[in-house]
């Protein structure tokens, strides 16, 4: 009987056993990549852990690809070029791709896994992304909506950045929220202080990230943020500049025309901000004071539908027919848009029949 | 028991077919059937792990169990077998085809739980098949598997659009529907019986 | 009935933080299902389709995005506004694809009824029938809906 027991049981273990063995040696085979070699732009070498997410391996090797969803594959914005050693296009991807991002190789680095020696094209300006610890300096209110806060870095203790560009918020988890959430605000501080930024964010209802900014953040807390990212800066030409503003698209903006008061120009600008009644205007007297600082700067705000109260007596309606006392020569002429992306398109459409070239035409949705 | 893997493998599909005549692996059917995309892609998981564990098993029986005069372990055998078989293939696909690894994503563990893989592998016992026949019977009773999901699934989404008593919503519709189904297949039974 | 791997996903994406602030279900504790079917069957008694509804709602949308910042007056007695924030959201069914923060509001002057949607709430009535639960933010009750957007 007893040996019975004994031999049921040695039995059931050892095909157990077997079975898991047999299990760890596929396990340690099939799961174990190795260090994998990740050729960046042609020009960089980088060896990470094979197994891992393309997106977290670059993170471990201070190198950080844009993404608002931290991996879940939802938000499309870590994409790069993978160039080889990629593997098959999954499933998750296809919808965040166009058909020429397909038949370019673009990818999405949360989503491609390193498994083998790979070669990528990234942005050459996110070698100069970095992940910030700083704390809330300052909050003012601008508008009932929208509040500017400046943070004050600690480590790393200074920043290197384009006027224009923007970075990536990671809020902590509050109230009824259990997981951080990761959203972009452009800076709206002059690189010249190099300290610290400014961000201008306006409250967006039912929004994660802006309900924490303007309801839990108070002086001295602490902020972790990455950055900078984007294209969207002033380019080094003697061109008349349009600037086209909406909403807290006023942000890159401020940071550009203070970044060209240190630097000085003469070229001709014109800012147009467009918003809907008098309480949506703010730093009106700021943007001012412009115009005595540069030789040639109109800051002109547009109301769309100003209310009675407001006694409005400046321009009305759209943006777009103001332009072409603005336009001095549409060749010679940038434009610099940030707003919704309904107002850059129709801005866009306006300037191109006014002559403004396609590629002088830089713009930050907020797609 | 004399009887051709090839009749064998069709009877399996329709005439006992393991879901309309057994009723096994019910679990799965009625949660996974809402979509004709995922039922397919689940539909395909359990044929093949069928398949295989069939095969797997038939040979730990006769060569280890048999031998050694423990058949009365063959339950607890069979199911490890068929779990440390799924978390290998599990293991496999995701490292040679991810793009599979991802539209199978949950249903590929699920399967370890799916009573008609087990059933299967009793039948194969009580009814005394050789290794083919199994391995046949197997095949035949995944693909009868993923056939009957794939029209269950088919038949719910035309469903979607129609009003159904608030008593009868979800399980309970699936449930007439699939007895239906089984009625209609048993006009296949006068072909060849199996059972 | 028990729920499924894939009905406890939808469900967890619902809960509040994880894609909106507040969720998608608002105080409904009700089974997804449930809330699913019941307004089903409200559309069934009023006799449209959910797809009309979201046709309509895209229809209006559309009409008014062209104009960004200003609300825009269509077949008189309605007015509507479109407006887009910073920023997407992905359904929480898992359906491939995002939606930018589009919140669209519509007054029927007729009835004097205001409502609001965003992109998202289009898909998700046309693709899952879903209205939202009870009282949340962005709860569309179909008979509402209907007065609200055929005059």
């Amino acid at each position: 009987m007893l040996m019975q027991i004994l031999k049921d049981v040695a039995v059931v273990s050892g095909i157990s056993t077997l079975l898991a063995v047999v299990l760890i040696i596929a396990q340690k085979y099939l799961s174990d990549y190795g260090i994998c070699k990740i050729n960046l732009n042609k020009k960089r070498d980088v060896s990470v852990e094979g197994g891992s997410s393309l997106l977290n391996s670059l993170a471990e090797e201070q190198i950080f690809l844009p993404s608002a969803c931290g991996g879940r594959g939802s938000c499309g914005t870590c994409k790069c070029k993978v160039n080889s050693g990629g593997g098959p296009l999954l499933p998750t991807e296809k919808p965040f791709l166009s058909k020429t991002e397909l038949a370019d190789n673009v990818r999405l680095a949360c989503q491609v896994k390193v498994k083998s020696d790979m070669e990528i094209n990234v942005p050459e300006s996110i070698f100069n992304i970095r992940r910030f610890q700083a704390k809330v300096h300052e909050i003012i209110d601008y508008t009932y909506d929208i509040k500017g806060i400046t943070l004050k870095l600690v480590s790393p203790d200074t920043i290197d950045f384009q006027a224009g560009q923007f970075v990536q918020i990671e809020s902590q988890a509050y109230a009824k929220i259990k997981q951080k959430v990761v959203r972009a605000y452009s800076i709206s501080s002059k690189p010249q202080d190099n300290d610290r930024i400014q961000l201008i964010i306006r409250l967006v209802p039912e929004g994660i990230c802006t309900t924490w900014i303007h309801k839990y953040l108070e002086e001295g807390s602490d902020v972790t943020f990455t950055g900078p990212y984007g294209d969207f800066y002033i380019r080094d030409t003697e061109a008349d500049i349009i600037f086209v503003a909406g909403g807290s698209g006023k942000a890159p903006m401020k940071s550009m025309l203070e970044d060209l008061q240190v630097k000085g120009t003469t070229r001709k600008m014109t800012y147009f901000f467009g918003a809907r009644t008098a309480k949506d205007l703010y730093l009106t007297d700021e943007m001012r004071s412009f115009e005595q600082v540069f030789s040639d700067f109109k800051y002109e705000p547009v109301l769309s539908k100003p209310a009675p109260e407001d006694k409005w007596k400046g321009k009305t309606g759209f943006v777009m027919p103001y332009f072409q006392d603005a336009i001095r020569d549409p060749k010679n002429t940038e434009a610099y848009l940030c707003g919704s992306p309904g107002m850059i398109n129709a801005v866009k459409k306006s300037l191109i029949a006014m002559g403004v070239p396609d590629d002088k035409i830089y713009y930050d949705s907020f797609g | 028991m004399e009887i051709s893997s090839f009749v064998l493998f069709w009877a399996a599909i329709f005439t006992s077919n393991i879901l309309l005549t057994n009723f096994l692996g019910m679990c799965s059917y009625l949660s996974v059937s809402k979509e004709i995309e995922s039922s397919f892609g689940l539909g395909v998981a359990v044929a093949f792990v069928l398949t295989i564990t069939s095969g797997l098993n038939w040979i730990v029986y006769h060569l280890i169990l048999v031998p050694l005069g423990l058949v009365y372990l063959q339950f607890i055998v069979f199911i490890i077998v068929i779990a440390a078989f799924v978390q290998l293939l599990e293991l496999l696909v995701e490292r040679y085809t991810p793009a599979l690894y991802y539209t199978l994503g949950i249903f590929l563990p699920l399967i370890t739980v799916n009573c008609a893989i087990f059933g299967v592998s009793l039948f194969m016992v009580i009814r005394d098949y050789s290794f083919v026949q199994s391995m046949a019977f197997g095949a035949g009773s995944g693909i009868g598997w993923l056939l009957a999901i794939l029209m269950l699934a088919g038949i719910r989404a035309k469903l979607k659009e129609r009003l159904v008593p608030i008593g009868l919503q979800g399980a309970g519709i699936s449930l007439i529907i699939t007895g239906i189904m089984a009625l209609a297949f048993i006009g296949f039974s006068g072909i060849v019986n199996v059972q | 009935m028990k729920k499924s791997p894939l009905e406890i996903k939808i469900l967890s994406k619902m809960q509040p933080g994880e894609i909106t602030l507040n969720g998608f279900l608002g105080e409904d504790s009700r089974d997804l299902y449930d809330i699913i079917a019941e307004d089903e069957r409200t559309l069934e008694t009023l006799g449209v389709s959910a797809n009309e509804l979201a046709d309509k709602m895209q229809y209006f949308t559309d009409k008014s995005s062209d104009s960004f910042m200003d609300s825009v007056e269509i077949d008189e007695i309605f007015i509507v506004d479109t407006e887009v924030v910073r920023g997407k959201l992905p359904c929480p069914f898992s359906h491939p694809g995002i939606y930018r923060k589009t919140i669209t509001t519509l007054t029927n002057k007729k009835y004097n009824i205001t409502i609001r949607w965003t992109a998202l709430n289009i898909h998700l009535i046309k693709e899952h029938h879903f209205f939202e639960g009870k009282n949340s933010a962005f709860r569309l009750d179909p008979q509402v809906l209907l007065k609200a957007l055929f005059a």
